[in-house]
């Protein structure tokens, strides 16, 4: 064999190694994201909107988030996680506010940052109809705050 | 930039692919993974009928497992409420879970027998004679290992067929003299499998066992060379004039001299004058040596690969201390051992496992007999023949031909206990 | 030393690429995926508008999973079954039809596994329904899913599965605990039958072993009752819905919360009046049950339902077979159990007992409770087959009191006995006589023995 088919064929087939390699790179990162969680779901079914109260926001502790049932806009879900560090966001009636045990932020009915070291207002989740009626909400799916669900009536 | 490319390239790779002798030497000194070949090695030594490349083969197939099972423990935890489901888990929702696991599997099986074959080669060819006799100890207790390594992981999957075979080969173990049973306990921590034992044999599995295969590895790797490299091939010792065809080793020390390095130093260094019939006999590690273990390499790989493709690793019902499947088996390269245990609980369980570790140690102390050529050394190739294909046989009987009740069947009659 | 080596390593590290490709393509191509395509593409017919078509079809394709964690189980059956809990599929193709009536049983919270079986855990057709080898639950067939039913509905009706309480009661009146053990209770000539819904999972095989046991199982001890084939059906299942899984509180059926009512109930229907009394209403026999639930902390109390002797060395109760929800009931009526109440129960009964009739009771009841029925046949009458045995079958009770003693009875129940050979060259009889010692104690082994004496005919006796 002489140097230069030598050269080729090492060439191509280091070149193939490394093809392979970058292959089973690219899997490993694929392996490395679950294909399943082993937490509560993202997207998952609140109950049917008879269930929930008017003007009262609804906490879900499991899944820390508030629903919120208005008589004239519908429905919407805010995260209970405080922007600031996530610590869980408690609503006092008192004065229609939500505070944050850990550092004092407070955030107005709207989720917007009336004071502290919260950096962002509330997260909005998506509400929707699911087909059999109950109400869905998905964590995956952030909305404006002027979002609502109305419910055909 | 391409000249900083090329500064970058340059500061890893020093040269092109070497064509001088010079480059093919600095390829392999320079380098902290290549210089564990000399510079030059003898063309014998590359030839595949000396070895079969068989320690190489149990080399690769060690490193498939490292990084296979690397990558299953990000998927597995040790404790029997989970065990069983991360297997359901790696078959149905991993992505390439069922192949890592297949991989893990037939490898750890083909490194058992690959490191058996590897003591035969080395047996059959002598190679355990002085000045190697103490690498064929390390390389006794790198078998012993293997078997430690195969042996905890079989438990881990936490199946039917991992929970019986375990309490089976640890009840073999428990026959043994004076501290048995309390060996066992040590190993289960406790007096039958549970989460203890579950636990224990994933820290000796991921842990303990592979620190000490790889610490004997490199003794073993390191030995070959300060022991002359590897023995000659019998064919070359007919030719040769010296019988035993190795480098000349040291004189006694003297404690009234003072050494220079060259004394101490064995063997002839390349600056060394050699003989045009030495020179003759060497090649380049580069590219000879390295193309030929990198070639048994990428051919481990890929017939682990194929058998991973085409056969699933098997997964029996979770484990059920409370239902026993007839017939229990160990793992099968204890399987000699469970039949002889059917016939003889002190037999099989204490005289022939403790000789037969025993004997395999001492044989380079016990076989004085200086000369490798098969002619010289009759009667001990026919004690290992026998002992090896005792060993064999026994163990096809105990997994092709033994049945529920632990009674002879056809293979085809068996129905249940299969091994894998 | 011109050689091949850079060949070989070049179509090596082809074949090499060849193979992670295959391990790749194997591992893209989950046969779920194929499913949820077909899915979207029906659903997004159902949908109005282009925009709304298209977003459907673009669904990330995903594995649903649901976690049980209280079962210890994980349900993946909606990665394909994805029109479960969707009412516009109604009578779609599987795996996406509606799953009618799941309201009550949200999969959510309950899965799939714990009612259809299956190997929730897999996302391949085949071993996800289970019928595949190492997995021991597989897919229940449809009509007998509602078995699993009585997992969680142990006691009382449930109006989707009649077949339950059929089989439970006839369970009970033919005796099957005489052979069989249930929840530890029970004799041991028969297997077990505290898993037998999950160990055996073959409903066909059930009724055919009930209709005639030796037809499926060859030289089975177990009588032919003569059930009919619905009877059978109804005892199967009863059967499947035996696994002896731990349901936990937040499965077990709100029919049967430990209310004091329920308590009530049990305290009234298990005659506890008969020994205890309630602020000196009532029986004698036991300590007065007043403050009982002060003295003693529900603990106590709970384990000294389920084994009197052991928390109370001595103890002549009898253990009664409860699930933890009426051993709650009953503690929870014991703290609010008043004399007045007492006397009302005891009015509801017809009359009060002698001592030796309340023993001669006892001893019926544990006759029952025991399924000695189940061999010695219903009031004790005998009839039930036992080949080769002398007489050829189990024999009667009721004249026992002209052969024996009493002592010679005790002892007879405690020790046990093989029944006398009719040929000695041929095999054993199947049935034989368990030892009870150990299971009755020694009061109600006194007590059944004055039952099994009272069931001697009056005017013989009257001599």
């Amino acid at each position: 064999m002489d140097r230069r088919s030598f050269l080729t064929l090492t060439t191509a087939g280091a070149a193939g190694l490394l093809a392979s390699g970058g292959a089973l790179l690219g899997s490993a990162v694929r392996f490395l994201f679950p294909s399943v969680y082993y937490e509560p779901p993202q997207k998952f079914k609140v109950g049917y909107a008879k269930d929930f109260p008017i003007g009262i926001p609804t906490f879900l502790p499991q899944e820390k988030i508030y629903i919120f049932r208005d008589e004239a806009k519908g429905f919407s879900a805010a995260s209970a996680v405080c922007t600031h560090l996530g610590c869980t966001v408690q609503w006092f009636a008192n004065d229609q506010r939500f505070h944050c045990p850990c550092h004092g932020s407070v955030f107005s009915a709207d989720g917007a940052v009336v004071h502290g070291p919260a950096p962002k207002p509330l997260q909005w989740i998506e509400v929707t109809l699911a087909k059999d009626g109950q109400l869905q909400v998905d964590k995956n799916r952030s909305v404006a705050d002027s979002y609502h669900l109305i419910l055909p009536s | 930039m391409s000249a900083l490319l090329k500064d970058l390239y340059r500061s890893i790779f020093r040269g092109d692919p070497p064509s001088t002798d010079k480059g093919k030497s600095e390829l392999v000194f320079y380098n902290v993974w290549l210089h564990i070949h000399p510079a030059k090695v003898r063309k014998e030594h590359l030839k595949v009928g000396h070895t079969l490349y068989l320690g190489f083969i149990s080399f690769f197939l060690f490193l498939i497992l490292v990084v296979t099972g690397v990558a299953l423990m990000l998927y597995y935890h040790p404790h029997p409420a989970k065990a069983y489901q991360d297997m359901k888990d790696l078959q149905f929702v991993v992505f390439l879970g069922p192949f890592l696991r297949n991989m893990h599997r037939w490898a750890a099986h083909a490194m058992v027998l690959f490191v058996f074959l590897h003591m035969c080669r080395v047996f059959y060819t002598g190679s355990y004679k002085a000045p190697r006799q103490f690498n064929w100890v390390v390389g006794v207790w790198l078998l012993l290992l293997t078997l430690g390594l195969s042996f905890t992981g079989y438990l881990l999957p936490w199946d039917q067929l991992a929970y019986w075979a375990i309490t089976v080969g640890t009840n073999i173990a428990a026959y043994a003299p004076l501290a048995g049973p309390q060996i066992r306990i040590l190993l289960l921590g406790g007096h039958s499998i549970g989460d203890q034992a579950l636990l224990r044999f994933y820290v000796l599995h991921v842990c303990i066992l592979p620190a000490l295969v790889i610490a004997l590895t490199m003794v073993h790797f390191w030995r070959i060379r300060k022991d002359g490299g590897l023995s000659r091939p019998l064919w070359k010792l007919d030719a040769d004039s010296a019988p035993q065809g190795e480098p000349p080793r040291p004189g006694p020390a003297s404690a009234e001299k003072t050494y220079g390095l060259m004394e101490v130093v064995t063997g002839k260094p390349l600056f060394e004058v050699l003989t045009p019939a030495e020179e003759e006999d060497l090649v380049f590690s580069y590219p000879y040596a390295f193309f030929r273990e990198g070639v048994a390499f990428l051919l481990t790989v890929a017939a682990t690969m194929v058998v991973s493709l085409v056969w699933n690793a098997p997964l029996e019902e979770i484990a059920n201390p409370a239902k026993t499947p007839n017939p229990a088996k160990a793992p099968w390269y204890f399987l000699g051992l469970q039949e002889m245990v059917s016939h003889s609980a002190f037999l099989g369980g204490v005289l022939v496992p403790t000789l037969m570790v025993l004997a395999l140690l001492a044989l380079p102390y016990l076989d004085r007999n200086p000369s490798r050529r098969h002619a010289d050394r009759r009667l001990v190739l026919w004690a290992f023949t026998v002992f090896a294909i005792a060993n064999i046989v026994l163990i096809l009987i105990g997994t092709f031909f033994r049945g529920a009740g632990w009674a002879l069947v056809w293979p085809w009659a068996a129905t249940a206990g299969g091994h894998g | 030393m011109r050689d091949r080596m850079p060949r070989y390593f070049f179509l090596l590290s082809m074949v090499i690429l060849g193979l992670v490709a295959a391990a790749l393509f194997q591992a893209a191509r989950p046969p779920w995926k194929k499913y949820q395509r077909e899915f979207y593409a029906l659903e997004a017919q159902h949908e109005p508008n282009a925009a709304a078509k298209e977003s459907v079809l673009k669904t990330p394709l995903a594995i649903n999973q649901i976690l049980l964690p209280g079962l210890q189980r994980v349900d993946r059956c909606t990665t394909c079954h994805l029109g479960v809990d969707d009412p516009s599929m109604k009578g779609a193709r599987e795996p996406f039809a509606y799953h009618a009536g799941i309201q009550q049983h949200p999969p959510s919270k309950f899965g799939c596994t714990v009612c259809h079986g299956g190997q929730g855990l897999a996302t391949d057709k085949e071993p996800a329904h289970g019928h595949v080898a190492h997995w021991e639950e597989p897919l229940l067939p449809r009509e007998y899913a509602r078995a699993s039913c009585g997992k969680c509905h142990t006691k009382g009706d449930v109006s989707e599965a009649p077949e339950l309480a059929q089989g439970r009661r006839l369970f009970d009146t033919h005796g099957c605990r005489g052979c069989h053990k249930l929840n530890g209770v029970g004799g041991s000539i028969g297997p077990d039958l505290s898993r037998e819904g999950a160990t055996r999972r073959d409903p066909e095989w059930l009724v055919r072993h009930f209709l005639k046991p030796q037809s499926v199982s060859k030289g089975s001890a177990m009588p032919d009752f003569g059930f009919t084939r619905n009877q059978a059906r109804d005892l199967t299942f009863y059967m499947l819905s035996l696994t002896g899984e731990e349901m936990g509180n937040y499965y077990t059926s709100k029919d049967v919360l430990p209310s004091p009512a329920y308590g009530r109930q049990l305290f009234a229907e298990k005659n506890c009046l008969t020994c205890h009394a309630v602020g000196g209403v009532g029986g004698q026999g036991g300590p007065d049950l007043q403050g009982t639930a002060q003295r003693h902390s529900s603990e106590w109390l709970d384990e000294h339902f389920v084994s009197p002797t052991l928390v109370f060395p001595g103890s002549s109760m009898p253990a009664y077979d409860l699930e933890p929800n009426a051993r709650a009931a009953l503690i929870r009526y014991l703290a609010a159990a008043t004399p007045a109440d007492a006397r009302s129960i005891l009015a509801a009964h017809p009359k009060s007992l002698s001592a030796e009739e309340m023993a001669i009771e006892a001893g019926r009841l544990s006759f029952e409770h025991y399924g000695c029925v189940g061999c010695h046949g219903e009031n004790a009458k005998g009839g039930v087959p036992n080949p080769n045995s002398q007489g050829g079958q189990v024999p009667s009770l009721i004249h026992v009191a002209d052969d024996y003693t009493k002592p010679e009875i005790l002892s007879l129940i405690r020790r046990g006995k093989m029944p006398p050979l009719k040929d000695a060259s041929k095999p054993a009889p199947p049935l034989y006589m368990p030892a009870w010692k150990g299971t009755l104690n020694e009061e109600d082994l006194k007590n059944v023995v004055e039952y099994i004496w009272s069931l001697k005919p009056k005017e013989e006796s009257s001599w």
